[in-house]
């Protein structure tokens, strides 16, 4: 299980990598793990605003459907388009090619807020 | 669906779990929460009286007929017991219990078959439940908010049509390849050896989920 230095966690288990004025956002390893095989991704259009802990799409695993938060608030200027062909992607590289939306940010304070890697290694370790 | 979805709502609003129990009024063909409408023959649909709806959880088309329904809202456990094959292991337990007083001895399908089609009974996953090598009880999921919807079916006995009555392939062989799949990987409770009215059954389910 994966949890990488550089990110940011929300509880809901996304995790957010700041680029700029943007945040970079997906679901975790841990995430991908408990969902099973991801088989469809429904992201939000580019040009919506965003509200931290607001539902912005959903994954469907084999068996079930989730749905995404985004832990930070902004407009989502870019989504993952590879994902509408290829959702497996999130599983096999969730940290990278995976990536769900990218946010400008409306206040970068907002990801500092978040957990830090040993914090959400602390809440999924129970 | 939507009654589903509501119960989902109410759980959660009251912090309470639920259980629903149910059976549809007239054959319905139910469609996964993301699968194109364009898997379906709408023609043949209405030919063969059946309706048509989307669910709000995952997976394949389903068509429900002679069967027991049920619908489940609880929190989801935080951990890893939150995960989706963890809470279907925990909810299994349910309907292995309500099974095992109808006679019949499930257990948890531990093999995934790899094959995709449009009708989900075709597939057996972790999520379900079979006698031998096939399934008797299907379910699905939908978590939200913290919170999990799980239902799915107990069959009763078959329609005189299936879902690849009611789909769309690409030509007449792979018909007839879901066709046999479906008979060969299903097995309802009168092929089991199980005549019981659904309102046995239906308490069989209220006393299995009542033991978790």
């Amino acid at each position: 299980m994966l949890f990488p230095e550089d990110l940011r966690y929300s509880e809901e288990h996304e995790w957010v990598r700041r680029d700029g004025a943007d945040a970079v956002i997906g679901i975790t390893d841990f995430a991908q793990d408990q969902l099973g095989d991801i088989v469809y991704v429904d992201l939000p259009d580019v040009g919506v605003e965003a509200i931290a802990g607001a539902a912005v799409g959903e994954v469907e695993s084999t068996k079930s459907v989730s749905e995404i938060y985004t832990p930070v608030t902004g407009e989502i200027v870019a989504v993952n388009g590879d994902l509408t062909n290829t959702p497996e992607i999130v599983n096999q590289d969730p940290f990278g090619g995976g990536w769900l939306l990218r946010i400008r940010l409306t206040d970068p304070a907002e990801v500092d807020a978040l957990l830090d890697a040993a914090a959400y290694r602390a809440l999924v370790d129970g | 669906m939507a009654a589903d979805v509501a119960l989902l709502a109410t759980a959660r609003a009251e912090g309470a779990a639920y259980l629903r129990i149910y059976r549809f009024g007239a054959p319905t063909l139910t469609l996964g929460r993301f699968q194109p409408e364009s898997d379906v023959d709408f023609d043949a649909a209405a030919r063969l009286g059946v309706e048509v709806v989307r669910r709000p959880t995952g997976g394949r088309a389903l068509l429900h007929g002679r069967e027991v329904t049920y619908a489940v809202a609880l929190e989801r456990p935080a951990g890893p017991e939150g995960s989706v094959h963890a809470l279907y292991a925990y909810l299994a337990g349910a309907l292995i219990h309500a099974l095992r007083q109808l006679g019949v001895e499930s257990a948890v399908a531990r093999l995934r078959t790899g094959t995709t089609t449009p009708a989900c009974f075709t597939g057996v996953e972790g999520a379900d439940l079979r006698v031998g090598t096939r399934k008797v009880c299907g379910s699905a999921q939908l978590q939200r908010d913290g919170w999990v919807l799980q239902h799915g079916s107990v069959l009763l006995d078959r329609l005189p049509f299936d879902e690849s009555d009611l789909l769309r392939f690409p030509d007449a062989a792979t018909r007839l390849e879901v066709r046999r799949m479906l008979g060969e990987r299903t097995v309802t409770l009168r092929e089991l050896g199980v005549v019981a009215p659904a309102r046995t059954v239906a308490d069989a389910l209220i006393g299995g989920f009542a033991t978790i």
